[in-house]
């Protein structure tokens, strides 16, 4: 019993590493830029809820509503601007502008916010949970982003392989200039791929911003490393994969914690690790993707 | 995770009998910074020309972590200093040995960051031409400004540090004994004042007793500590110091269930609340105590209510301490409850100037619109404890005789009572202060200044120190 209590709260919390994975798969995946601000992204999403929501008059709980199309916006025009101009002149570039845009991120943050924490209160709601049986309790918010997780790393495989857009964009990924020869507009399918994996951090980064606190270094320091090992231990370009990477990282530190907390999170870093030795091209990746 | 987490240091840290390492490590790091910035002889050469100078300036320096993860402690310093400014000796000048002294006040920031605390402090001593340091908030900041002055030998006092780590800390060759007393010598020029872990026990354990008679409460209590500086220390002195004040007064001996040394940014704490839930001997854990970073509480705090943990009594030590915590945490911070070591509804008042307490607090409030903080009161102090050495001293550029009498200094201020070289004290210029165990609960418009805050603190045990009055019972964190 004690065991699959271990197992269930590790694939809940993996839920939530998937969740904040996702958005960096499909940016890495279609236009093959590494987002290292990636995990500030989320943490101003977090904030905008904290500090945006609370004036529109709806509860917080729904913040999310108003917030994921805003990032959504925010994802199309930050590719069609910032990302592109560097994507245009080289893959490095955009790790250095990612960086850079990290950095500004944090520094902004802590200049308008101070360094305090930040967390979305939704009330009494977070203390919630399902009584499985004596040992086992099921967070309700932790069920609910594991369950956000996989509808949106599913929606978004569909999406990818049935509609025209989504076909678009894999066109657009395997190859840009065949693409371009087509007739496609590879800088609006960009900004598409962007504006959908924007929101979907968005949407992490407020549901982390719910578990715990923000800081503005929280993204770089902590959510980004979860991410990287999430998507790393999935498969580079594979949603799916994604989502079994996050599950697997959650139920790795689960079984670390079991033993002892102070191995919790080593867990998850050796796992990792084994897989980068063992199947570089992570559990469901290609072995192209690596080249 | 990462060494560049924000929170990494925030919080007052509470290391006791196992913090020499700790301690040892800000120590040296003061010494690299110090070694960067020119070296150990040119400081003293500084200083002595300092010393030498007739100037009619008393210069102080402030070292405060205005920004970064320790910012919150700093948030009264403009109001305090523009009180003191203000005051009597500052504004008119004070007459010492026949002279009249002007003061003039440098601020610098420690970036919450030990080595930054160093330099600012080296160029305060150098640059600046100070006469005092003063410093406040964290080891991460008081240490290593303490080290550079006491190399530099500029009188210094610290504040909001337990004295464990800062006795350690200051002189690498100073360490706990068995009991927790302070084994080494006492800085020549550097004191502090504030308290250690024997409070901390004194503080809770009183809560505990209050709530185990009225609830038939158990004996077991959690302990999550992290595999930290501050959490080994903790983990090594809070359950020897617990049992052995809870034996002296005659009270049984308390069970600790240990959560495990689990990394600082952890984000599931599930296991261990599993360990929290298992309890021992057949009992549950009615007790928690803690230390961890502001970010892991909240964290963990959620989690607990889900799993079902649900501990009568919750103290916390480290996190909880102002306003920004609370607010975080929101409905769940109902009553759980840390200590204070200055409330406005204390009966004391400033020395400078006699202003009360109560309006020192309601003040802040008005100016700034934000809530009063506990660490007004300490930094305060600071400044009344300046001039209350300069009393006793017939030249203010004297280092070694304003840091003898800085050691000598006995007096009542914000902080109530206090004696550098009391008999009690754990090691000559460590004075201590006695905090009061506080409860988060809804605010009132019967607390300070009548301003109702979403939440607000209460004093709600006062054991240690029964001048200051209760202002609401003490209540089970979870009935």
């Amino acid at each position: 019993m004690t065991w699959t209590n271990v197992i269930v709260q590790g694939v809940l919390f993996g839920g939530f590493y998937a969740l904040f994975a996702c958005g960096l798969s499909l940016l890495f995946g279609v236009m093959r830029i590494i987002n290292l601000a990636h995990g500030d992204i989320a943490v101003v999403a977090g904030y905008t809820a904290v500090f945006l929501v609370p004036h529109l008059h709806i509860a917080e709980v729904w913040g999310f509503i108003v917030v994921v199309p805003i990032f959504a916006l925010v994802g199309y025009v930050l590719q069609r601007t910032v990302l592109q101009a560097a994507l245009d002149r080289s893959p490095f570039t955009t790790l250095l502008v990612t960086f850079g845009l990290s950095v500004l991120i944090e520094n902004l943050l802590l200049e308008i916010y101070t360094a305090n924490g930040q967390s979305v209160n939704i009330g009494s709601l977070i203390g919630n949970s399902w009584q499985v049986n004596s040992t086992i309790y099921v967070s309700w918010f932790e069920l609910v982003v594991l369950i956000v997780a996989v509808a949106v790393l599913g929606i978004l495989q569909l999406y990818l392989s049935k509609t025209s857009t989504g076909r678009l964009i894999r066109a657009v990924s395997d190859d840009r200039e065949a693409a371009q020869i087509c007739g496609a507009n590879y800088r609006h399918i960009f900004g598409i791929a962007a504006a959908i994996a924007v929101a979907t951090v968005a949407l992490a980064g407020i549901s982390y911003g719910i578990l715990t606190e923000l800081t503005p270094t929280t993204g770089g320091s902590q959510v980004l490393l979860y991410a990287f090992e999430a998507v790393v231990i999935g498969g580079i370009g594979s949603l799916w994969g994604t989502l079994i990477g996050g599950i697997l990282l959650g139920v790795a530190q689960q079984v670390g914690a079991h033993y002892n907390p102070a191995y919790q999170v080593l867990a998850g870093h050796v796992l990792f690790l084994a897989i980068l030795a063992l199947r570089p091209q992570g559990l469901f990746g290609k072995k192209e993707a690596l080249t | 995770m990462s060494g560049e987490q924000v929170h990494g240091d925030e919080g007052i840290v509470v290391p006791g009998w196992g913090s020499v390492e700790f301690g040892r490590r800000l120590g040296l790091k003061a010494i690299g910074a110090t070694a960067l910035a020119g070296g150990v002889a040119s400081l003293a050469k500084a200083a002595a020309a300092g010393a030498a100078s007739k100037s009619n300036v008393i210069k102080i320096g402030y070292v405060t972590p205005k920004t970064g993860a320790l910012a919150d402690f700093a948030g009264p310093d403009s109001y305090v200093i523009s009180l003191v400014k203000a005051s009597g000796a500052f504004h008119k000048g004070m007459k010492i040995g026949g002279k009249t002294y002007k003061f003039e006040i440098t601020v610098k920031d420690s970036q919450s960051n030990p080595s930054v605390a160093s330099q600012v402090t080296t160029q305060l001593i150098q640059s600046t031409g100070v006469d005092i340091v003063v410093t406040s908030s964290a080891p991460e900041t008081t240490i290593p400004v303490s080290a550079v002055c006491e190399q530099a030998g500029i009188p210094c006092v610290s504040t909001v540090c337990p004295w464990e780590a800062w006795w350690t800390g200051v002189n690498p060759s100073n360490s706990i004994g068995a009991t927790g007393n302070a084994v080494g010598t006492s800085p020549t020029y550097c004191t502090m004042f504030f308290f250690g872990i024997p409070e901390f026990v004194g503080t809770f354990m009183p809560m505990w007793l209050k709530i185990q008679k009225r609830l038939n409460a158990s004996n077991v209590y959690a302990a999550m500590f992290p595999n930290d500086a501050d959490g080994n220390a903790f983990a090594a002195a809070w359950p020897p110091t617990l049992n052995a004040i809870s034996g002296a007064e005659g009270h049984g001996q308390w069970v600790e269930v240990f959560g495990g040394a689990y990394t600082d940014g952890t984000t599931d704490y599930t296991s261990m609340i599993q360990t929290f839930k298992a309890g021992a001997n057949g009992k549950p854990c009615d007790f928690y105590v803690n230390a961890p970073l502001p970010p892991d509480f909240n964290t963990f705090w959620k989690q607990a209510n889900q799993q079902g943990f649900k501990p009568k009594l919750a103290t916390v030590a480290k996190v909880m301490l102002f306003p920004t915590d609370v607010y975080a945490l929101g409905s769940l911070s109902n009553n759980i409850a840390t200590d204070a070591w200055w409330t406005p509804n204390s009966p004391y008042k400033s020395s400078l100037t006699g202003m009360t307490a109560e309006k020192f607090a309601a003040r802040y409030q008005q100016v700034t619109k934000t809530q009063w903080v506990q660490s007004m009161g300490s930094t305060y102090s600071l400044f009344e404890i300046v001039i209350e050495a300069l009393k006793k001293v017939k030249n203010p550029h004297d280092r070694k005789a304003v840091a003898h009498a800085l050691r000598e200094v006995n007096y009542v201020g914000m902080c109530g009572p206090l004696n550098f070289s009391a008999k009690t004290a754990p090691a000559k210029g460590i004075g201590i202060i006695k905090p009061v165990g506080i409860q988060w609960k809804p605010g009132s418009t019967k607390l300070v200044g009548g301003k109702k805050w979403p939440w607000s603190p209460y004093v709600v045990d006062n054991s240690l120190n029964p001048h200051i009055p209760l202002q609401a019972s003490l209540e089970p964190t979870n009935p």
